[in-house]
């Protein structure tokens, strides 16, 4: 390599620098009928039942498949929200409950075609429902919840009527079927792909979409970016309209940063999960849209396992509860984005709603803290761990640090672990962790499915490993109590019970901010905690 | 040609000589990843009611019900006719996954060192016929300067200014426009791609996308490539065959660029040979600040979710890049300096 020669390309990096013009993009294809979506997750599968499935997975397929129903949408505090109790029909134009209640009947759209043009049928419902229940996938234990576990409870009446048959009223068994899982497959088209030791040709839905949805995948590119392209025939929507986007494009963006970037820059559409402080300014600056929703469906915990000392004493519990920097911890870690579930006044100490999560009687008050722990014979306090995931530092690691500063205060020393995200859930499962942030969230959320899902049994949703046999026995009751005021009065119960045995401290619900670009219109927040893009049009 | 014959001979023996290294390499891989706390079915077994049966069916998806030594059976087996496994995490074959963005972080990397060197090179050699001088020092403070700012600093604040602040460059999103058509892939390097189908356009586009990422990574290995060239250069201008031929009077360029800077080379070529391999393991805050789909951030993101098969596939991969680098490295080597043998 001689000097001179050096000089030249070194001249020519200059010059390719200085020149980097802003050259518009070579095929600006008419950008106003794209969405194009950036993320910091990834879409891993097109079929969402594979386990392992990312959220945004979960989002694409509400897009590129139909159910039979969908929710509905409602306002709550001026913001549009999906509504769990209007179910609509999607594939079904219309549908009937028997008087008592175990029969729901389907009459299907005659004009859904599948994305290659053939007609959706009775048929191809009752094969993905099927596979739903049988094949080992996610679906299955979602169907469970709505008393759907078997091919037998699916019937094909003629082309166009679908029956479903259960053993008992169930009011989640028609909501379910709205979820994510149960898509309606084109199922010819995937037995085609179906092998002998793969008969429900789950390997070829993963890499291949056969829905009957408003958009058709064009490419995927996991860890990178879908494209997808409107599904004109689709009219499930307004009626007879199809999707407002004529493409749809999905972008893997790691860095919250650049994220931030590309929408005020208006080169993204739409962003939902930005930094609180991104969000913070860029809502200062006051040049594109930010609809903040508390995730009603979904709540961050301070968890404590209840099986290992000292937190298997109900006072410790309480001590911790009143010794945690609940304003601190929201101002820091959201910058007051979401909903507190801290500070409530109750009228006579008794809970003021039967719903799940409601605001709690605590705040921080250390001299009541401090009189807990001497109840619990530990006035000098304890040490113990307190664990957050790498995933959820942004808000977690300053909420740890207060929380460490903040029990030192009456002699709890805690030291702080953050755990890579495997070794989180590892641990959890394993009831390993005594003092952790964790959060839930229901896609039904019913007060009974909370206390069912989240305060019973051994699955790793059981944060704090609740075995209360008052508790359990209320909330299933409560799971087939079909009278509305009965229901309301047991919800009570298990919030009473809840606040009084303070299994776990819930402490907000942080808010989805979705900021776009103000053209953008339509956005409704979703039970799957993404955008639905069918909702999206541009003004 | 001889000589080259013989070097090429000698390399030759010398990679299947490392073919043990890496067997190690593969075999410890594989064993650590079992040992490190994080069980990848209960990660992904996370939906909002997944049980106990859900977390089992992974894990025998992924073979982690066998005991140990017939996991590591299989997949030596496995890894033996080039199938290194299913990613979890994107739901494909990791060979394919990795074919897909090698060349990415290749041609991100082979650009940033080429960057480095054609800036590095003139640097250190300007710092050495200087030393002490404001040039040497202000040569230094920039080296320093390049090092100490960490490169997702450097490339968020390129980004800022030439994206968010002047708009000059492209949205740092990845290897191209996202509205642009790709071209025909034949090498898998898109400026080369482009440039194969007469694109020019394209070819313009994947430039531009690519010039900040190179840029930031270029700006980090300028320091230790400027500071050995200054180093050797220094040695060699000093050596008795300068001051031979400075006896001679043979002229000052010639002096410089065909004697001092022939044999100061050496070093260099070692260096940046370790800073290439390294940069593309290393680079994994540029490939995430740029979001660029190279085999770092894959490798990074599987090993925060515990992903077996990638973490080990990226490890083989770049053991595999390190003793291809090393040897290429040395052949050079033989070409600069006859003298030295390849044992």
């Amino acid at each position: 390599m001689s000097f001179k020669m050096s000089k030249r390309s070194l001249l020519a990096a200059t010059a390719l620098l200085a020149v980097s013009l802003a050259a518009p993009s070579a095929h600006a294809q008419s950008r106003a009928e794209t969405l194009r979506y950036v993320t910091g997750a990834t879409v891993n599968t097109l079929d969402p039942n594979i386990p392992g499935s990312t959220r945004e997975a979960f989002a694409l397929s509400m897009s590129s498949y139909d159910r039979l129903v969908s929710f509905g949408r409602k306002q709550l505090n001026g913001k549009w929200v999906f509504d769990l109790d209007t179910i609509t029909g999607e594939l079904a134009e219309s549908f009937q409950v028997s008087p008592d209640g175990l029969k729901i009947t389907f009459k299907l759209r005659p004009d859904a075609k599948f994305q290659d043009g053939s007609p959706v049928t009775a048929e191809d419902v009752k094969w993905s429902l099927d596979r739903c229940v049988t094949a080992p996938i996610l679906g299955k234990a979602q169907l469970l919840t709505g008393s759907l576990t078997s091919a037998d409870q699916f019937k094909v009446i003629d082309p166009l009527t679908f029956e479903v048959t259960l053993p008992k009223p169930d009011k989640l068994a028609l909501p379910n079927l709205a979820t994510v899982y149960p898509i309606i497959i084109n199922s010819k088209l995937a037995k085609s792909h179906a092998t002998a030791d793969d008969p429900w040709a789950l390997n070829w839905t993963k890499e291949n979409a056969a829905g009957s949805g408003a958009y058709s995948v064009e490419t995927f590119k996991p860890g990178e970016q879908v494209i997808a392209k409107r599904n004109d025939a689709w009219n499930r929507g307004a009626p007879d309209k199809p999707a407002a986007f004529k493409r749809l494009i999905i972008q893997s963006v790691p860095e919250p940063a650049t994220r931030a970037n590309l929408v005020e820059r208006g080169d993204a559409d739409l962003v939902i999960d930005l930094q609180a402080s991104d969000v913070q300014s860029l809502e200062g600056k006051g040049k594109l849209k930010v609809i903040s929703t508390p995730q009603y469906n979904a709540v961050t915990f301070i968890s404590m396992n209840n099986t290992l000392p000292p937190f298997d004493n109900v006072n410790v519990r309480r001590a911790i509860a009143y010794a945690l920097p609940y304003d601190d911890m929201f101002k820091a870690a959201l910058f007051g984005r979401g909903a507190p579930l801290y500070g409530a006044t109750w009228a006579d100490g008794k809970p003021p709603s039967g719903s799940y999560p409601i605001p709690q009687p605590i705040k921080l008050d250390l001299d009541k803290a401090k009189a807990y722990l001497k109840e619990a014979g530990m006035p000098d306090g304890f040490s113990t761990t307190f664990s957050f995931n790498v995933g959820q530092a942004a808000t977690a690691e300053p909420m740890a640090a207060l929380v460490k500063e903040q029990l030192g205060k009456i002699g709890i020393k805690v030291d702080i672990q953050k755990l890579p995200d495997a070794q989180m859930s590892t641990a959890i499962n394993e009831k390993k962790l005594p003092f952790f942030i964790e959060g839930i969230v229901a896609w039904l959320p019913s007060t009974d499915y909370f206390y069912r899902n989240f305060y019973t049994g051994k699955q790793r949703w059981n944060y704090s490993s609740t075995d209360n046999a008052e508790l359990e026995k209320v909330a299933q009751a409560a799971r087939f109590e079909a009278d509305k005021a009965k229901y309301e009065e047991e919800g009570k119960e298990l919030n009473a019970i809840h606040y009084d045995q303070m299994f776990q401290i819930p402490i907000w619900q942080a808010s989805q901010d979705a900021v776009m670009q103000p053209t953008v219109d339509g956005y409704v927040y979703q039970f799957t905690r993404q955008v639905d893009y069918r909702n999206l049009s541009r003004k | 040609m001889g000589t080259i014959g013989a070097t090429l001979l000698r390399a030759g023996r010398r990679f299947v000589s490392s073919l043990p290294a890496l067997f190690g390499v593969l075999v410890f891989t594989f064993l650590l990843m079992r040992v490190l706390p994080g069980d990848p079915a209960v990660f992904f077994a996370s939906g909002p009611n997944a049980g106990k049966e859900e977390i089992e069916v992974i894990r025998r998806q992924l073979g982690l019900d066998k005991p140990l030594p017939n996991q590591l059976a299989i997949y030596l087996y496995d890894v033996g006719r080039g199938n290194l496994g299913r990613s979890m995490m994107t739901g494909q074959a990791v060979a394919k996954d990795l074919k897909e963005r090698l060349p990415a972080s290749l041609e991100l990397t082979l650009t940033a060192l080429l960057i480095a060197l054609v800036s590095a090179v003139p640097l250190g050699v300007l710092a050495a016929l200087r030393p002490g001088s404001l040039v040497d020092h202000s040569v230094r403070l920039f080296c320093s300067l390049g090092v100490c700012v960490p490169t997702f600093v450097s490339g968020l604040l390129l980004i800022y200014v030439f994206y968010y602040l002047l708009g000059f460059a492209p949205d740092p999103t990845g290897r191209i426009d996202i509205f642009a058509t790709l071209p025909p892939q034949r090498t898998g390097f898109l400026i080369i791609d482009f440039l194969l189908a007469g694109d020019l356009e394209g070819w313009w586009a994947a430039a531009r996308q690519l010039m900040l990422p190179a840029l930031t990574m270029a700006l980090f290995v300028i320091a230790p490539l400027a500071r050995i060239t200054r180093a050797s250069m220094l040695v060699s201008l000093g050596s008795d065959f300068v001051r031979t031929a400075r006896s001679v009077g043979l002229s000052w360029w010639r002096i410089v660029v065909t004697y001092a800077l022939r044999n100061a080379l050496l070093p260099v070529i070692t260096i940046a040979g370790i800073v290439f391999s390294t940069m593309l393991g290393a680079n994994v805050l540029v490939e995430k600040v740029f979001s660029w789909p190279g085999v770092a951030s894959y490798a990074l993101d599987a090993l925060l979710v515990s992903d077996y098969a990638p973490v080990q596939g990226f490890v083989l991969l770049m053991a595999t890049i390190f003793v291809i680098v090393n040897l290429v490295v040395d052949v050079l080597y033989g070409i600069a300096d006859p003298r030295a043998t390849v044992a």
